[in-house]
């Protein structure tokens, strides 16, 4: 019998900070752990606490997964204090991943904010490991100053060069600096002009609820249809593996049936924004 | 089903020999309530007639419990001790219906839960005693066991008619046989006219009660009713309808230093508590009490049935009797209704 509160050791074997508050953590777990791209863990800060969060590494990447976290509280404050070689725990992977497969095809525009660049890191890199199976994938990210864009290097360099007649990468800032020469906007003000077939095309969207918000009412205002926008929700979780109670949004719990989630199937759920 | 009959001397007999195999609970009257306890410490077997005041879902998801210890290699898991539990009644069952969907079922069951079920031996009975806050069968339930136990019994001129619903329940009585008698006619009889008269007296204080449509589909309608605000007026936030409530599952896993060791501990956690579902950076989908309160109609008559197919409410009215706000869900459903 499998314990599934049980966390399995894993240690720590790099720290990246990407901006001021958010690091992103490779980890190594004694037992290689297989995850599909929008799919989270369970991470343990020993004697802390449990919190969720998506791997930000390629699932393709099999013996460390990353994790980028924003320090906001109690158990990611204790992780940011945490070194190379110090141990956490994690379980998983838990819920839903991108449906990659039924995406074939299709062109695929992604919406993030902040620290949920996240899970769109994993998504862009699993979709861009098959790149023959989309049609074009159009990446836009929003952060509040330029220090506060995550994966800086890589978005702002490696990815536009991958292939530029297919993926586009569009970022902005809510404030401009004097090193700033892009866009300055909330994510939504780059979110047009998208030379997509809106017919083809999904849109994924994750980011700190209020941009969620206004990044879908944009997104549906633009004609993509309810059910092919996939919105990450983040709600208060704990077990994981839906028996808790704390996630629920009308009657799907989030951590099993979610984390994404279309947006047909909550649109009319009670506070699906807070 | 197959039944029996075992007159009351031999029933105990028969609890006598069950202690013997494990923990034994059963129903018994302590003032005008029937409690569950020890068998150790109650000596003797009264019918119970309805409900326990507790719930019986403390004996399969514990309070607090540890779950996990860490970091270690993989221990095996505690293995519990058989129980048996003397005194289901008809609601009851149904609730350990409810909390087996949710703990077994999915790509991951919940192993400290199974392996209580699989240890445990529930001894249901048929209602004779309905107390004015039983309600069962506005949730689509009879006053007495139609499924979901492993023996259930009703009480006969001297005796119990025992009915055979489980492998686990037929082992009990075939090691046992000395003591059960073919249950006769007149004891079904007698079976028949109790449960047509007891579920008269549910179906009667339960009349005023009954919805005109079905629960999902009245609730569908009512979500912006102001019956919800005026009925939490009297709330305290105590939570104990939460707690006391048969099906309530939720809990919230913590962790703990123990020595060089860490452990995990999962322990009860209630809806109506503000922080309940809010998550850092401070948003809230329940601020306000009274969605607090809403989001517990809901869960029970709307979307447990969307998930599971039936409502997790069993009507055992048990949230009535410990409500210090003296909010009754019968009378918050109709008002609600009524809109
Ligand atoms: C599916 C999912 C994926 C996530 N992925 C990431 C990610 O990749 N990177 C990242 O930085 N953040 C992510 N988050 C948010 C992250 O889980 C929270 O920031 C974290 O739980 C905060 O914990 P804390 O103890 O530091 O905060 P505190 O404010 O101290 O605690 C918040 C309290 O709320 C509880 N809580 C439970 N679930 C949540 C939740 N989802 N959000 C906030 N509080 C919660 C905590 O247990 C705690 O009791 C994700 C959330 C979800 C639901
Ligand atoms: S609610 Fe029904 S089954 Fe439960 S104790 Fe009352 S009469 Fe018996
Ligand atoms: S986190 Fe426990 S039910 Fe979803």
């Amino acid at each position: 019998m499998k314990n599934v509160y049980k966390p399995i050791t894993a240690e720590i074997v790099d720290v990246i900070t990407e901006t001021p508050t958010i690091k992103t953590f490779v980890v190594r777990p004694r037992e290689t752990i297989a995850f599909k791209a929008g799919e989270f863990m369970e991470v343990t800060v020993p004697g802390v606490g449990e919190a969720p969060f998506t791997p930000s590494s390629s699932p393709s990447v099999k013996d460390t997964i990353d994790f980028t976290i924003m320090k906001v509280g109690k158990v990611t404050e204790a992780i940011h204090d945490m070194e190379k070689g110090a141990l956490v725990g994690v379980r998983g992977p838990f819920g839903k991943g991108y449906p990659l497969d039924a995406w074939k095809g299709k062109e695929i525009l992604i919406v993030g904010g902040g620290v949920g660049g996240a899970p769109l890191r994993a998504l862009f890199l699993a979709l861009v490991e098959r790149l023959g199976d989309f049609k074009k994938i159009l990446y836009c990210y929003g952060a509040r100053t330029p220090q506060d864009i995550v994966y800086k290097k890589q978005i702002m360099e490696e990815w536009p060069r991958i292939d530029p007649k297919k993926v586009e990468i569009r970022l902005t800032v809510d404030e401009g600096d004097e090193t700033w020469k892009g866009n300055v906007g909330v994510v939504t003000t780059v979110v047009k002009d998208l030379g997509l077939n809106l017919n083809n095309s999904v849109a994924i969207v994750c980011g700190p609820p209020i941009m969620m918000k206004f990044a879908t009412f944009r997104l549906v205002e633009i004609g993509y249809p309810d059910n092919a926008i996939y919105l990450s929700m983040e709600k208060n979780m704990s077990c994981g593996i839906g028996k808790c109670g704390h996630c629920m949004l009308g009657e799907y719990m989030v951590c099993k049936d979610g984390p994404v989630l279309t947006y047909d199937l909550i649109k009319d759920k009670p506070a699906i924004w807070d | 089903m197959e039944t029996h009959y075992v007159t009351e001397a031999d029933f105990v007999s028969l609890l006598s020999r069950l202690e013997k195999q494990g923990d034994l609970y059963v129903a018994t009257h302590e003032d005008d309530k029937v409690a569950i306890k020890p068998f150790s410490e109650v000596g003797d077997f009264t019918y119970p007639g309805v409900r326990a005041f507790q719930p019986l879902k403390p004996l399969f998801f514990s309070m607090l419990e540890e779950v996990a210890e860490y970091p270690t290699e993989e221990e095996a898991l505690r293995e519990s001790k058989p129980f048996a539990i003397i005194g289901a009644a008809s609601c009851d069952l149904r609730a350990i219906q409810a909390l087996d969907r949710v703990f077994l079922e999915g790509d991951f069951k919940d192993p400290f839960y199974e392996e209580r079920r699989r240890k445990g031996l529930i001894v249901s009975f048929d209602c004779t005693d309905p107390l004015d806050t039983c309600f069962c069968v506005l949730m689509g339930l009879n006053p007495y066991p139609e499924g979901g136990f492993d023996l259930n019994l009703t009480k006969v001129e001297g005796g119990y008619i025992v009915e055979v619903g489980s492998d686990k329940g037929k082992k009990v009585v075939d090691e046992n046989k000395s003591l059960f008698k073919p249950a006769t006619e007149n004891h079904l009889s007698q079976r028949q006219a109790i449960r047509s008269k007891v579920t008269e007296t549910v179906e009667k204080q339960s009349k005023e009660f009954r919805p005109a449509a079905a629960w999902q589909e009245i609730l569908a309608r009512a979500f912006d009713d102001s019956a919800w605000a005026r009925n939490v007026e009297t709330c305290v936030e105590c939570a104990a309808c939460l707690f006391i409530c048969p099906t309530c599952q939720c809990f919230l896993l913590y962790d703990e230093r123990a020595g060089d060791r860490y452990k995990r501990l999962k322990m009860w956690d209630a809806c109506a508590y503000r922080n309940f579902a809010k998550v850092a950076g401070g948003a809230n989908p329940r601020p306000h009490l009274v969605e607090r309160f809403k989001h517990r109609y809901y869960h029970k008559l709307d979307y447990f049935p969307k998930n599971y197919g039936f409502e997790a409410c069993t009507g055992c009215g048990r949230c009535i009797v410990a409500c210090p706000g003296k909010i009754d869900m019968r009378k918050v459903l109709k008002e609600v209704c009524k809109s």
